[in-house]
């Protein structure tokens, strides 16, 4: 896959890493809306761009939404928070509280996804850039949608090889369980940089070099 | 595995964990709880502290003393029964939680102070302070070793056998699948599929593999369906068998199933069923080429009786008609010059008719192939251009006459004056298919046929094919399927005999050759007649002249040979008229007796055919020992086969045809002698 593989040691500390990502997102939208949530990402893979739509194809019947955010330091990219439709109605729903009338929750959708999104990518991001030691900037987050392959185009500025880091995530919101996808795509040398890193967190956990 | 972790909180109530001196007190109800949750050990991590508390259960697991564990061990301990091949990534893992992260949901071998190898499943929680830090990480470890190895039977089961596994609640828009499920349709492993995902791979016009609309409770049927796998597009048979498993909520059922792949099981199946296939169509293309054969075989049979029954009436006609043409002939002659003109008239018409009934009874032999053919080498385009004159006037002013002679026609051997009234026939029986307007064409062209026909007995070979097409009414598929039977006509009564298109077929086919009609309703109609191309000698042999007939007087002793009476009579009195001293005789053994005993020399013997005791030929040949080189002529109306070999008068046999005329009669006798 394009020279870059991550060992599954490397997977389980990436795993991980975002796991406790997305435990400081979870975190911090509890304390927005006040109410029980629980996020974890129990599955990470390295998989080509063509490969992350087919995987999303497959096993999202609906149309998806996405929230898109762009990062840059020491390994950069673009990372999507990505669910089916109606995940993401519930999820609205789930945030801003029952009372909403559905029109009103339409009305917010985009809004209340952009925020929600923002909080799990930024908890996700700023938590490896933390634990791995590195410092990472972020764009504003944008909301779209469509099909699979039209979410893994590539962009043409970037110049990403190809590559995404697709993690599975679990949420569950008042009981309500959801599922969701997070999407890092990242060029070659952040993909070897990110590599290094966590053989650096290894090295530290593990208390010697993994092989 | 995505079970969800038991609620520790109810167990593990953080507020008399964060009491270290409480433990103690909680460790019964703990215990009890625990045992009861099927845990097999609990254990609590305090972070600031750095502590591990194990509660006893656990503690004997790892084979440390229960009190030790309830004061607090170090906290590496909580990897020292770890599987070594399992620590690393579990030391990530509770690094994770360490750091803040929330879920711990681990499998791993744990080597117990019993020195067994245990499955465990551990579900942990980290509890957070008010500044969302971190603070303590406890868990439940749960003995899933019987799990482990049924999943691993189950998992090998499904590798080995090719079997994939699906639950399915109907009605639900997603399915539980097995890896083994994913692999068959060519999807990326996953454990819940979206039903349209799955239903997407199935080929069109097959039963999707689930199906939502049919009855829940009707359970699972067996089916066979054809499927393009997701990731190579190769098509296979997938077979999907399961069953109806009632135990979910609100009485609801569950289908549980497998699928597996049985594509060549099928490819096996319809190879057979396409052998079958082709056997029965083999089969009744044998039934319907020997059908054809008997029908061909049934048609010939019944021209061939037809043409026995003719034969045998034309026969015995000719001798009549022998008898009265001779006879007007003779009273013609005869008549005084006085004579009162009716009664010449009268004569004239009876001969007349007489001659009619005679070409008639030519007709019936030209059907029934009985009539001897005198074949010669001819020049078809030379001889449809001899008949320019006659068809002219035949078609009247109103149907124009197209004549097209392909140049370099091959040379055909048949017998040109049958040929000519072949064509006759079908230039007249186009003639009033046109009802007296259109245009007819004749041709002549060379024809190649290079493959056999299953519809006529036409040989591989060069043929010379003259066609006459008209552009008449036409004939429908009925009227041509009975065009050559004999007796059948289109025309009013007493129009046509039927005889005209039986008589060509009868020719042809006798000449080795083929008539073919090919005609559209309305647009016309085409008849071909194909004869075979003469192969070798280019020595033009050529061409029938009609013979004149010519008045002769010698004083030669002719022998007449003939069991019909009259017909004796007559060609005595005629040969006699004509001055030739004759001997009768009417049977062959009588004829015998007369060339031994007569003492005349006798320079011609003309003898009938078919007579009693011996034919006329056997009377030659024995005459012929009794006096070489006698001359023989053959008089007959239908020779059967005695003077005839496959359809033609043998070599060196002289024929007069009966019935004949007096003038008929003097040129063949005085040709014969002269020769």
């Amino acid at each position: 896959m394009g020279g870059i593989e991550l060992t599954e040691l490397e997977q389980d500390a990436l795993t991980e890493v975002v796991n406790i990502g997305v435990s400081r997102a979870a975190a911090a939208l509890r304390k927005m809306v006040g109410k029980q949530v629980l996020l974890s990402v129990p599955a990470v893979e390295i998989v080509t761009r063509e490969r992350a739509a087919t995987l999303l194809g497959e096993r999202e019947s609906d149309e998806l939404v996405a929230v898109r955010q762009s990062f840059a330091g020491a390994f950069s990219g673009r990372a999507m928070l990505i669910f089916p439709e109606d995940n993401s109605l519930d999820l609205v729903r789930a945030v801003t509280g029952d009372e909403l009338s559905p029109e009103e929750v339409v009305e917010m959708e985009e809004e209340a996804l952009s925020e929600t999104g923002n909080v799990i990518l930024n908890g996700c991001l700023a938590t490896m850039a933390n634990m791995l030691k590195r410092p990472l900037t972020m764009s504003i987050p944008v909301v779209f949608r469509g099909g699979g392959s039209d979410l893994f185009n590539p962009d043409p500025e970037a110049g990403e090889d190809g590559l995404v880091l697709f993690l599975y995530i679990n949420f569950t919101v008042l009981e309500r369980n959801l599922r969701g996808y997070i999407a890092m795509m990242m060029d070659m040398p952040s993909l070897a940089t990110l590599k290094d890193l966590l053989g650096q967190f290894i090295a530290e956990v593990v208390g010697e070099a993994p092989q | 595995m995505t079970e969800t972790p038991p609620d520790l909180t109810g167990l593990f109530g953080t507020t008399a964990l964060r009491e270290p001196g409480t433990l103690a007190d909680l460790g019964e109800r703990l215990n009890v709880s625990l045992a009861a949750a099927g845990a097999a050990g609990a254990w609590d991590w305090d972070i600031e502290a750095a502590r591990l508390y194990f509660d006893p259960r656990l503690a004997a697991l790892y084979g440390i003393d229960a009190e030790k564990a309830a004061q607090g061990l170090p906290t590496d301990t909580f990897f020292a029964a770890i599987d070594p091949s399992d620590a690393p990534r579990i030391r990530i893992a509770v690094a994770g939680m360490l750091h803040g992260a929330e879920v711990f949901l681990k499998s791993y071998r744990l080597r117990a102070a019993d020195r067994s190898v245990r499955w465990v499943e551990a579900h942990g929680r980290c509890h957070y302070d008010l500044n969302e830090r971190p603070v303590r990480f406890s868990g439940i470890l749960i003995d899933v070793t019987a799990r482990q190895r049924i999943e691993e039977r189950l998992r090998i089961a499904q590798s080995a056998g090719g079997v994939g596994t699906f639950e399915h609640v109907p009605g639900f828009g997603t399915v539980a699948v097995s890896e083994q499920f994913c692999r068959l349709l060519g999807l990326h492993p996953a454990g819940v599929l979206p039903v349209a995902t799955v239903n997407r791979t199935v080929n069109e016009g097959q039963p999707p593999l689930f199906d939502g609309v049919t009855n829940p409770e009707h359970g699972v049927d067996y089916a066979e369906i054809c499927i393009r796998r997701a990731d190579d597009g190769v098509q296979r048979w997938i077979a999907l068998r399961g069953e109806a498993v009632r135990d979910i909520e609100g009485g609801g059922v569950r289908h549980v199933g497998v699928i597996y792949d049985i594509t060549e099981s099928r490819h096996t199946q319809e190879q057979l069923r396409e052998l079958n296939e082709t056997l029965e169509a083999r089969v009744e293309e044998e039934i319907a080429s020997r059908k054809e054969a008997e029908d061909a075989l049934r048609q010939a049979q019944k021209m061939e009786a037809v043409g026995q029954l003719t034969g045998g009436i034309a026969h015995d006609f000719n001798n009549l008609l022998t008898v009265i043409i001779g006879n007007i002939d003779m009273a013609t002659r005869r008549l005084a010059e006085d004579a009162d003109a009716r009664v010449g008239r009268a004569l004239g018409n009876a001969l007349k008719s007489s001659e009619r009934a005679a070409s008639l009874t030519q007709r019936l032999l030209a059907f029934s192939r009985r009539q001897p053919l005198d074949p010669k080498k001819v020049n078809l385009g030379r001889l449809v251009d001899g008949m320019n004159d006659l068809l002219t006037r035949t078609l009247g002013e109103r149907i124009s006459l197209r004549t097209r002679i392909a140049p370099d026609l091959w040379r055909v051997e048949v017998d040109a004056n049958q040929l000519e009234n072949a064509i006759l026939n079908l230039v007249v029986n186009a003639r009033d298919a046109m009802d007296g307007t259109g245009s007819l064409t004749v041709a002549a062209t060379n024809e190649r046929v290079t493959a056999p026909s299953a519809h006529s007995s036409m040989q591989i070979g060069d043929y010379v094919a003259i066609s006459i097409s008209d552009t008449g009414g036409g004939m429908d598929e009925a009227t041509i399927a009975r065009a050559f039977d004999p007796f059948f006509t289109t025309k009013e009564v007493g129009k046509g005999t039927g005889l005209g298109l039986s008589m060509v077929y009868g020719f042809v086919h006798q000449s080795g050759g083929e008539v073919e009609i090919r005609s559209t309703v309305g647009e016309g109609t085409t008849i071909r007649i194909l004869l075979p191309r003469l192969h070798g000698s280019h020595v033009e042999g050529e061409d029938q002249v009609a013979q004149e007939a010519k008045q002769g007087r010698l004083s030669e002793t002719i022998l007449v040979v003939e069991d019909d009476e009259d017909v004796r009579n007559y060609a005595v009195e005629g040969l006699r008229e004509l001055g030739y001293a004759v001997l009768e005789a009417r049977d062959p053994a009588h004829a015998m007796d007369v060339l031994r005993h007569s003492g005349k020399a006798i320079a011609l013997v003309l003898t009938d055919v078919i007579m009693p005791g011996m034919t006329g030929r056997e009377l030659a040949e024995t005459a012929r020992v009794f006096s070489p080189g006698l001359r023989i002529l053959y008089m007959s109306g239908y020779p059967r086969d005695v003077i005839v070999r496959d359809g033609r008068l043998e070599p060196g046999v002289d024929l007069l045809p009966k019935p004949f005329t007096y003038q008929a009669l003097a040129a063949k006798v005085r040709e014969m002698l002269d020769d």
